[in-house]
């Protein structure tokens, strides 16, 4: 064995040490990095804070706002807020370099408004979540009249299509 | 931060290893961070920062804080990973601590001055994400995340 095989073979290698500080890195297909919510997508169902295993999205109904909060600090970037995201809002970036001072710098907060219920008159729902139901009634055909749907779920109860006002409208 | 070369300490508080595996990767020649003058002493008397990760269970509490006690000022503790930044998914478990922030709460009444934390969440962190922080305490790179607040109209 010649005293220079090591060096011969280092040569035919060559430097494969990347230059991450300076240049900027690749990530692979399907990496997931920091979840992101699109605010003007989300409709505040809570669906992904249902799903969030460590409990990193957290929702707290608040003077007149819901606020859907994430916290990159406990998440474990498993994409379950983006799979089960009825609206697509959740989208999993390729953004990886997370590193902050202050864990308040971690946080996205997303404040949604909230509609009062027709009867008790206190918040229950989203305004987009209520408009949304509004339209997918519309798109069913069903003619409702707004103010008997916007009913907290404590007054929804014992409701049926009479008391509603439903009919089919017939196109 | 810190202008001379860091030593680094590598304090494991009851983590599962994955973060672990990637501080290791981070040492590797492809990745190579002591091109940035970063050094991984065995000892937390010779450490600048010290890499802490995992939740800080209530076994490795104590001998946590010793480590953390041992290293000279100034000093500078880094958070890898989800367990140690937030407490990951065992936050609200009686086994664990439950990250930094309820770390430095006991510190702080046991009258002990916490060092300056950085945080590096993932879970893991990519070895690039440690690289990125230990790169931004040379001043090589700059913070990429803010706190962001969208109020609906």
């Amino acid at each position: 064995m010649s005293r220079f095989t090591l060096l011969k073979k280092a040569r035919e290698i060559g430097v494969v040490t990347e230059r991450y500080p300076y240049k900027p890195t690749e990530v692979p297909e399907g990496f997931r990095g920091k979840p992101e919510i699109d605010p003007e997508k989300c409709i505040g169902c809570c669906a992904c804070i249902a799903a969030c295993p460590p409990n990193a999205l957290t929702s707290l109904d608040e003077n007149g706002y819901r606020i859907i909060r994430i916290f990159y600090g406990r998440c474990i970037f498993c994409g379950r807020c983006a799979d089960v995201c009825p609206e697509g809002a959740i989208r999993m970036t390729e953004e990886f370099e997370l590193t902050a001072d202050d864990h308040e710098e971690l946080i996205q907060e997303v404040r949604l408004k909230l509609v009062r219920c027709s009867v008790c008159g206190r918040y229950y729902d989203t305004e987009r979540h209520y408009r949304m139901i509004l339209k997918e009634f519309e798109e069913a055909g069903l003619k409702v009249d707004p103010e008997v749907l916007k009913r907290c779920p404590e007054h929804r109860m014992g409701m049926n299509a009479e008391v509603i006002g439903l009919r089919r409208v017939r196109k | 931060m810190i202008k001379k070369s860091i030593w680094i300490y590598h304090l494991n508080t009851g983590g599962c290893n994955g973060c672990d595996i990637e501080i290791i990767d981070v040492l590797t020649p492809f990745h190579d961070v002591e091109r940035l003058g970063v050094r991984l002493v065995g000892s937390p008397r010779h450490a600048d920062v010290i890499l802490l990760t995992g939740p800080i269970t209530r076994q490795s509490m104590e001998k946590a804080i010793n480590a953390i006690m041992a290293a000279p000022d100034p000093k500078f503790i880094v958070a890898i990973g989800s367990c140690a930044c937030g407490g990951g998914i065992w936050y609200d478990s009686y086994a664990t601590v439950g990250g930094i922030e309820a770390f430095y709460k006991i510190l702080r009444e046991r009258g002990v001055k916490p060092p300056k934390v950085i945080y590096v969440p993932g879970c893991p962190p990519r070895p690039e994400a440690i690289l990125h922080a230990l790169a931004y305490f040379k001043g090589l790179a700059s913070k990429k995340i803010k706190k962001r607040i969208f109020v609906e109209k």
